[in-house]
């Protein structure tokens, strides 16, 4: 009974944790736009803002990919 | 209308077919099953030898994953090597490709770090192959399928003798007396987070190294910063407790490398098994292309982060923190 | 860290792994490849130098080309102009002389002709005075001798008398270096040349020369002209004065 009691909250922690992951989503969504945008009005610039909009989403999405770690944690470690 | 073409079946697609339904049938005899997913890397050896600080060595299956991986690395640059030696102004095959391959990431380098190109380019394209090929490693077959069946207490499979020795895991009503599980031979380096780690000590230490070879003591100065303190008191201390926040920003470049890597390919591996047991017939196909992707995104992201990083270094003081 | 599977052996033999493989990547693929990747843009570069110079030496070529051409147009030029020159010189000179030599010709003809005809007319004169003295002798029938008739009549003819031309009495000579051209319409004899010419040079100390013509339309006497004078005491002349006076 306990266990399944933990069991669960184990469970239940992973799934709040992976809310973290909206803050790199809308991080994510934000710099594509951007970059984008930039793009759009300055084809030129395409690739310098390429690897600056990757290096960007690299930053963003490790965020989520804490909340990830996290929730494996919780999941397959704990 | 020019080329009118007379659009015909292509063979293709009947492969396409042909290996959906081969899938159809297999997973029918051998549906799919959900393995134990753990963080850790298995280990299928007794232990080798012992050391004395560090205990018994295994071998694990990341560890021989990457043995391969770096056989694979050593074997290219042997036939680089031997294409390149041979005198020929435009190498072809395998060397070619690595040629160019190395022209654009030079290319990248020197734009980014200038005249350190020449320091730092063999860091950044040593991490992004290694990185990638490990990454890659997720897309054969057999990776994490195949290996040593090991009896578990608790949960487990029911194991179905196929030829003698070899056996394989099935659906069955074996967690009574405790079942078995696949401890597989390979597992894809990058969801160890030996490995990850490993690479990102490499990286913030040899920017540590390159940032003092390039500029000197000078660059200590970024992380005890006391040059503003007796002149201003007020911006002195906070001067300095920013280079007490880039010390602790180093350390976080450590974490947010190796968690970065290790996440990413961990969770399409996890996504894969996942997906595999629930659906075993053709959505894995479409994971796999997506694992192909993101694996080399990751690889470039942990090459270019480095470089970036390192090229900051060379420049004094950098702006940019993880 | 035991359940994230992380060991410090693990760490240090991936990282030793990893500073194995750059180091043999370093050897033999970073190094050689940059190297062959700097030895091709040399030579594109070289290749691209080759270029410049050969295309560059190709229009030296193309210039000397058409400046050798150019010469040898104008050399050319030159030479079929000196050529039609001398052609056309040496034609004018042929001409010339042709010219020449007709020329001469004609005049010799022409003297030999005026020779012949004064010769003719001198010999006719003696035949003319001789018929008309035979034809006066019959109208007036011995009134005169025979000799003062003909003394008549070559005065008539000759506008010399006693000596003295007829035509010069009275007349002012003050001409300087002139030529002094008689006319007469027979040809006269060598005497009466000569009175002439004492004549005319006693008047005009400074006359070069005297010419002798002869034009049978003056019918008789003489015409004197000397320089830009004219002193006509032919019959013709006389003849024309009347007719004026006359009409």
């Amino acid at each position: 009974m306990e266990g399944n009691i933990i069991q669960a909250a184990k469970f239940v922690g992973a799934g709040l944790s992976m809310i973290g992951a909206l803050g790199g989503g809308i991080g994510i969504g934000l710099s594509v736009q951007g970059a984008l945008e930039g793009m759009a009005r300055n084809p030129d610039a395409y690739s310098n803002l390429l690897t600056n909009m990757i290096l960007g989403i690299a930053f963003s999405e490790a965020i989520a990919i804490y909340c990830l770690v996290i929730a494996f944690l919780m999941l397959f470690v704990l | 209308m020019e080329n009118t073409r007379k659009w015909r079946y292509g063979f293709n697609r009947w492969l396409v077919l042909l290996f959906i339904v081969l899938g159809a049938v297999a997973a029918s005899f051998f549906p799919p099953l959900r393995p134990h997913i753990q963080v850790a890397p298995e280990v299928i050896s007794g232990p080798l030898f012992s050391l004395p600080v560090i205990g018994n060595f295994y071998l694990t299956n990341t560890l021989v994953a990457s043995f391969v991986v770096y056989l694979l690395l050593i074997l290219m640059a042997f036939f680089v090597r031997r294409a390149v030696n041979s005198g020929e102004l435009v190498p072809k095959g395998l060397a070619g490709a690595m040629e160019a391959l190395l022209e654009l990431l030079y290319n990248l380098t020197e734009s980014t770090a200038g005249k350190w190109a020449k320091i730092i380019f063999p860091w950044f394209t040593t991490i992004v192959l290694v990185v990638l090929l490990s990454n890659w490693l997720e897309l054969i077959p057999f990776v994490d399928s195949v290996g040593w069946l090991e009896p578990v207490q608790q949960g487990g499979h029911a194991a179905q003798q196929l030829l003698p020795g070899v056996f394989a895991v099935t659906a069955g009503e074996a967690a009574s007396q405790g079942g078995f599980n696949v401890v597989p031979w390979l597992r894809v380096p990058s969801t160890d987070l030996n490995f990850t780690v490993a690479l990102a000590i490499i990286s913030v230490t040899m920017t540590q190294v390159i940032g003092l070879r390039t500029q000197g003591p000078r660059y200590l100065s970024k992380f005890i910063n006391t040059t503003t303190m007796f002149k201003k008191p007020l911006f002195g201390a906070i001067d300095f407790a920013v280079g007490l926040l880039e010390t602790i920003s180093e350390l976080a470049k450590l974490l947010s490398f190796s968690f970065r890597l290790f996440g990413n390919i961990f969770a399409g591996s996890v996504l894969l098994f996942l997906v595999g047991s629930l659906i075993p017939i053709f959505a894995q196909s479409a994971i796999l292309l997506f694992e192909f992707f993101i694996g080399l995104i990751q690889a470039l992201v942990f090459g270019m982060l480095t470089m970036v990083f390192m090229a900051q270094a060379t420049q004094g003081h950098g702006g940019e923190h993880d | 860290m035991e359940a994230l599977g992380i060991n410090l052996g693990y760490v240090l033999l991936q990282i030793f792994m990893f500073a194995i493989v750059l180091v043999v990547l370093r050897q033999w693929v970073y190094i050689p490849v940059l190297g062959l990747l700097d030895r091709r843009s040399k030579a594109i570069a070289q290749g691209l130098e080759d270029a410049r110079v050969a295309s560059e030496a190709r229009a030296n070529a193309e210039k000397d080309a058409e400046k050798i051409i150019a010469e040898t147009q104008t050399k050319a030029a030159l030479m079929i102009r000196e050529a039609s020159e001398r052609a056309e010189a040496a034609g004018r000179e042929i001409k010339a002389a042709a010219d020449a030599e007709i020329a001469k010709e004609r005049e010799a003809a022409m003297q030999e002709v005026e020779i012949e005809r004064n010769q003719i007319l001198g010999e006719l004169r003696t035949q003319v005075i001789s018929l008309a003295i035979a034809a006066a002798h019959k109208l007036i029938s011995d009134a005169m001798d025979e000799k003062r008739q003909r003394e008549l009549l070559e005065e008539f003819f000759s506008g010399v008398r006693a000596g003295r031309v007829v035509v010069l009495d009275g007349a002012a000579m003050d001409g300087a270096m002139e030529d002094a051209e008689v006319t007469s319409a027979l040809p006269l004899t060598q005497d009466e040349q000569d009175a002439i010419c004492r004549d005319i040079l006693g008047r005009a100390v400074k006359v070069n020369n005297v010419n002798f013509r002869v034009d049978p339309s003056l019918l008789g006497g003489l015409v004197v002209r000397v320089g830009d004078k004219i002193m006509d005491g032919s019959l013709a002349g006389q003849l024309q004065n009347l007719r004026q006076n006359l009409s």
